[in-house]
């Protein structure tokens, strides 16, 4: 489900760190409500290239434009308040703040935009159900399963409605079971048009959740392909 | 090279700033503890060296010629481990201030007082004089040099032969016997020494012995050794109790500091520690790479403190004991070496616990947690503060200390120790300047005028054009002259005069004021100002280093004259030679005497200079002297003072800094997560700061209690060492709103920590952070 409308635009970006070369000369577009997959092995650049759609490293030459938004031009501050209403990032290990409760994790995205913290458990707790969880909502991270973790990550990612939602290995961490449960989320989301930019090792969740896949190999873009998604 | 050294080396290159911070806090403690231990041990030492080199009096006493005869005194001597004496003693007067108590001895060596003749030789003939100067302090301008002619009114004229020294003070000059006969001696010297001479018990105990059987009323006067004593050991005795405190606070913190950064090296480092017993090494490796890590930066900071103590200590001994030809003195050589043991090996009890913990780790359990797991503490905490209106930068930052409670009071008790450290420190400074405002009567006096007959020191009077100015009218004129200048409140005139303690041949000021002497500003501390002929105040250094106390009696001397006079009161004043008196007493020892100085004290609002003018338009031989001394010792005491908040403050900041590093570093990810979600770096770092901020706090509310306690001991045992008395008032030094300025300098020592880290964890990479798992 695309509109045409690029929301993301690399061009020619390359990124160095030291002498080793992570991007070299990657331009690639995604457009409004589409879901791409960026495959490829260990080192490739995958998770680089998500880095700088993600405004969390800046390229060393070439440019982003995401929403409109070219991230060489926005300082720190303005590189995380872009990150703060225009994305949401999904990882492998979840990356929640054990100290609080996974409402209060989610809740506390809303939080940094300045909503205070009834509204914003509100608007927290209206995820937690769409996602199943909410029921689980004042549990700590460490008490709750994997695939648990991840919904609770991804109804953070989604807490700000993002432009585009990033994922990076998203059930790299996870059983097969919630592995599937993740992926039928993202799946469902991006059929209510949310863009999505997955990088993962896992061809089923390329196959089942991505429209387009992107193959990078050393730095580069070595191939690009429409997906027919599988059931 | 062993593979624990290997490791170890490994692991203080890898943590070089908590390296660094374990180092500079233990140099820094063992600095202040060096030279708090140094000034106590050796505080007392060049005063005992110089004394026993001369073998000095224990015992200078001065005996009645009249009722006492020479061979009395010898046999009741017998009594003394050694003797000295009889010497006749007669008081010369050469004019112009220069009065001396001579003694007649034929020289210079002998069982007691051996004196130092350090320039030219002992008089071998009559009409040869020796005087007694210190070889350190002579040299001055007016002293005298050897062939130097000196002679009483209608006396015979005395050659200055030589120089000597006597550290028991036991005479201000020596002629031969011979010389003495001739002058007529008006009492006898006896020098004893006692066997048992410790304590002021044994020195009194002595003293009945030796004169046990003598006529009544046969001793003038005594001075025990133990008085010299207690005025040379008054300025390090002063430093000492503050710099033990400060001391003992940075070696805590530097205790606190070290169990922090280790326990945060073995919780962060679990997958490190299972590495290392994967590798084989045994748990007591293990252990022992942990204690090395900080016994390392503990041996050298402290190698270089003990230097920098030894310097500061040597620095101060010197100032204190130049006077006993003391340059160099130095720290006793157990102070070093039980602060190069001890300091180091407290560093490495502190490092223990926490090292037990790696020691005790299973390999698997090490490897698979990675660092610490922290779940299930302080959620309560963060629950709450995340429904508050704080910003969620401030709230997050406010629920960081319960994550780690163990952390959290090591830090908070770092904090604890600075903000005790402040609030003593400018106690002390507060309390010391209250001190030298009352004693140099500061506010009381606002003019004083000489009419330049003073004293001008011993040696003869400039005349012609280097003629000090004297005053052109009368003394009832003169003080008539600024009462009835515009702006006079008070005046009041005193005349000082050099007289000398009777039976001793130490040399006392005594200001003779006439009139009302409350305006003059002396604050009255036990007893009466004086009322009558024959009445004296002293300070309470003057009664201590004499063993005297308020309603004693004392004489006084001064040409050949000796008066009774009572002690009626003790005055706040610092001197341990300068007696006040009034004009009634003056009128009994020298009669017509003029006032030498007017204090004047004006009314509000009058201009000083204009007062000035108006006087000396009038008698134009009036000089206006500059006020009272700002007391050069306590600006010394209030900048080392200065100087031990700021290392504390510093060794304090440190330790929050060293929280910080850790805490960021073990929250690297979740700070990686906050900033990929939209956290500012600005939010990143008023959250960091905040955590420690609250702390700071706290600190600040723990703290200021200590500190006041603290201040309340070192008061009181600083003054005890510098023979003065503190009123209880200058104790009440810390009004509310200083209270609430300490608790802000709880806050700013851990915002000054907490910052340079929490602006390093505001940059840090995300990307690189949350791809590291």
């Amino acid at each position: 489900m695309t509109n045409g409308q690029a929301v993301v635009q690399l061009s020619n970006v390359r990124k160095e760190y030291g002498e080793s070369v992570a991007l070299d000369g990657v331009s690639l577009e995604i457009h409004a409500g589409e879901a791409v997959a960026v495959m490829g092995p260990s080192g490739s650049g995958k998770s680089t290239l998500l880095s700088m759609v993600a405004g969390l490293d800046r390229p060393t030459s070439g440019s982003v434009v995401v929403h409109g938004e070219d991230l060489g031009k926005l300082d720190e501050k303005g590189l995380a308040l872009y990150r703060r209403r225009r994305i949401g990032m999904i990882f492998q290990f979840f990356n929640l703040l054990d100290d609080l409760s996974a409402l209060d994790n989610v809740a506390l995205a809303a939080q940094l935009t300045g909503t205070s913290a009834s509204p914003a458990r509100k608007r927290a707790l209206e995820l937690f159900e769409e996602l199943g969880i909410a029921d689980r909502r004042n549990i700590y991270p460490a008490q709750l399963s994997g695939g648990e973790r991840q919904r609770v990550a991804v109804a953070r990612a989604l807490m700000n409605r993002p432009a585009v939602l990033l994922a990076d290995e998203p059930t790299g961490a996870l059983d097969t079971r919630a592995g599937e449960q993740v992926m039928d989320l993202l799946l469902d989301l991006n059929q209510i048009g949310q863009t999505l930019l997955l990088v993962t090792h896992d061809q089923q969740l390329a196959t089942r959740c991505a429209s387009r896949l992107v193959e990078v190999v050393d730095g580069q873009i070595a191939g690009e392909r429409t997906l027919e998604r599988t059931a | 090279m062993s593979a624990v050294w290997s490791v170890s080396r490994a692991a203080v290159r890898r943590r070089r700033l908590q390296t660094i911070v374990i180092g500079v806090v233990v140099a820094l403690s063992t600095t202040m503890i060096v030279v708090a231990l140094g000034l106590l041990a050796a505080s007392s030492a060049p005063f005992d060296q110089a004394y026993a080199r001369q073998s000095g009096a224990h015992l200078v006493a001065s005996y009645d010629r009249n009722k006492v005869s020479d061979e009395q005194l010898t046999n009741a001597a017998k009594a003394a481990a050694a003797v000295a004496g009889p010497f006749g003693t007669k008081t010369l007067d050469f004019g112009n201030g220069l009065s001396v108590v001579a003694v007649g001895r034929a020289d210079a060596g002998g069982p007691v007082d051996r004196l130092n003749v350090w320039k030219g030789r002992w008089p071998d003939k009559p009409g040869e004089i020796v005087l007694n100067r210190n070889p350190v302090s002579a040299g001055g301008r007016g002293d005298i040099a050897v062939g130097s002619k000196l002679s009483e009114p209608g006396g015979p004229t005395l050659i200055v032969v030589g120089l000597a020294y006597s550290v028991s003070e036991s005479a201000g000059a020596w002629v031969t016997p011979a010389q003495m006969a001739a002058f007529k001696p008006t009492s006898t010297q006896m020098l004893y020494r006692f066997a048992q001479a410790a304590t002021g018990e044994q020195i009194t105990s002595g003293q009945a012995a030796v004169t046990a059987g003598l006529p009544s009323g046969s001793l003038l006067g005594a001075q025990s050794y133990l008085t010299l004593r207690a005025a040379a050991v008054g300025e390090p005795n002063t430093f000492v109790p503050f710099l033990m405190v400060f001391g003992w606070l940075g070696l805590i913190v530097a205790v606190l500091i070290v169990a922090n950064v280790v326990s945060g090296a073995v919780v962060a480092g679990f997958r490190h520690i299972g590495v290392l017993k994967a590798l084989g090494f045994t748990p007591t490796q293990v252990l022992s790479v942990y204690l090395a890590m900080t016994s390392i930066p503990a041996i050298v900071g402290c190698a270089l403190g003990t230097v920098a103590g030894n310097v500061l200590a040597e620095s101060l001994l010197t100032r204190a004991f130049e006077n006993y030809g003391a340059g160099g003195v130095g720290v006793p050589a157990w102070v070093d070496v039980a602060a190069m043991l001890g300091v180091p090996l407290l560093v490495a009890l502190s490092a223990f616990l926490p090292a037990l913990r790696a020691r005790g780790l299973s390999a698997a359990q090490a490897i698979s947690a990675g660092s610490a797991p922290r779940a299930g503490r302080g959620l309560q905490a963060q629950r709450w503060l995340s429904g508050t209106r704080l910003p969620r930068s401030v709230s997050l930052g406010l629920g960081l200390p319960f994550a780690r409670p163990a952390r959290t009071a090591l830090t908070l008790a770092a904090v604890v120790l600075g903000v005790t450290s402040v609030t003593l420190a400018v106690g002390l400074g507060k309390s010391l300047t209250t001190y030298q405002t009352a004693a140099s009567r500061a506010g009381a006096v606002d003019v004083t005028f000489s009419a330049g007959t003073a004293e001008a020191g011993p040696g003869p009077v400039p005349e012609g054009a280097d003629a000090p100015p004297a005053a052109k009218l009368s003394d009832p004129a003169d003080e008539a002259l600024m009462r009835s200048t515009a702006g006079a409140q008070y005046v009041t005139p005193s005349a000082d005069l050099p007289m000398r303690l009777g039976g001793t041949s130490q040399d006392l000021r005594v200001a003779f004021y006439r009139g009302d002497p409350t305006h003059v500003g002396f604050r009255v501390l036990e007893g009466k100002w004086f009322d009558g002929p024959g009445q004296v105040v002293v300070s309470e250094r003057f009664l201590r280093q004499r063993g005297l106390s308020v309603g004693d009696t004392i004489t006084l001397q001064t040409g050949g004259k000796s008066t009774p006079v009572r002690i009626v009161g003790k005055a706040l004043y610092n001197s341990g030679d300068e007696v006040l008196s009034n004009w009634e007493t003056l009128a009994l020892i020298a009669p017509n005497t003029r006032a030498q100085t007017y204090e004047v004290q004006l009314k509000p609002g009058t201009d000083i200079d204009a007062y000035v003018k108006a006087v000396q338009a009038g008698d134009s031989g009036l000089v206006e002297t500059p006020g009272q001394d700002a007391g050069t010792f306590v600006a010394i005491v209030l900048a080392t003072v200065v100087l031990l908040t700021l290392m504390l403050g510093t060794v304090a900041a440190l330790g929050v800094f060293n929280t910080v590093v850790l805490n960021t570093r073990e929250r690297r990810r979740d700070l990686g997560m906050l900033k990929s979600i939209g956290m500012t770096p600005a939010q990143v770092m008023v959250m960091v700061v905040t955590s420690m901020a609250a702390l700071g706090a706290i600190g600040g509310l723990l703290g200021i209690p200590l500190g006041i306690i603290a201040h309340r001991l070192v008061i009181p045992a600083m003054a005890n060492g510098a023979q003065v008395e503190i009123p209880a008032f200058m104790l009440d030094v810390y009004p509310l709103p200083l209270l609430a300025i300490f608790v802000l300098a709880g806050i700013l020592i851990a915002a000054l920590g907490a910052f340079i880290p929490a602006r390093s964890a505001a940059r840090t990479t995300i990307a690189e952070v949350l791809h590291n798992e």
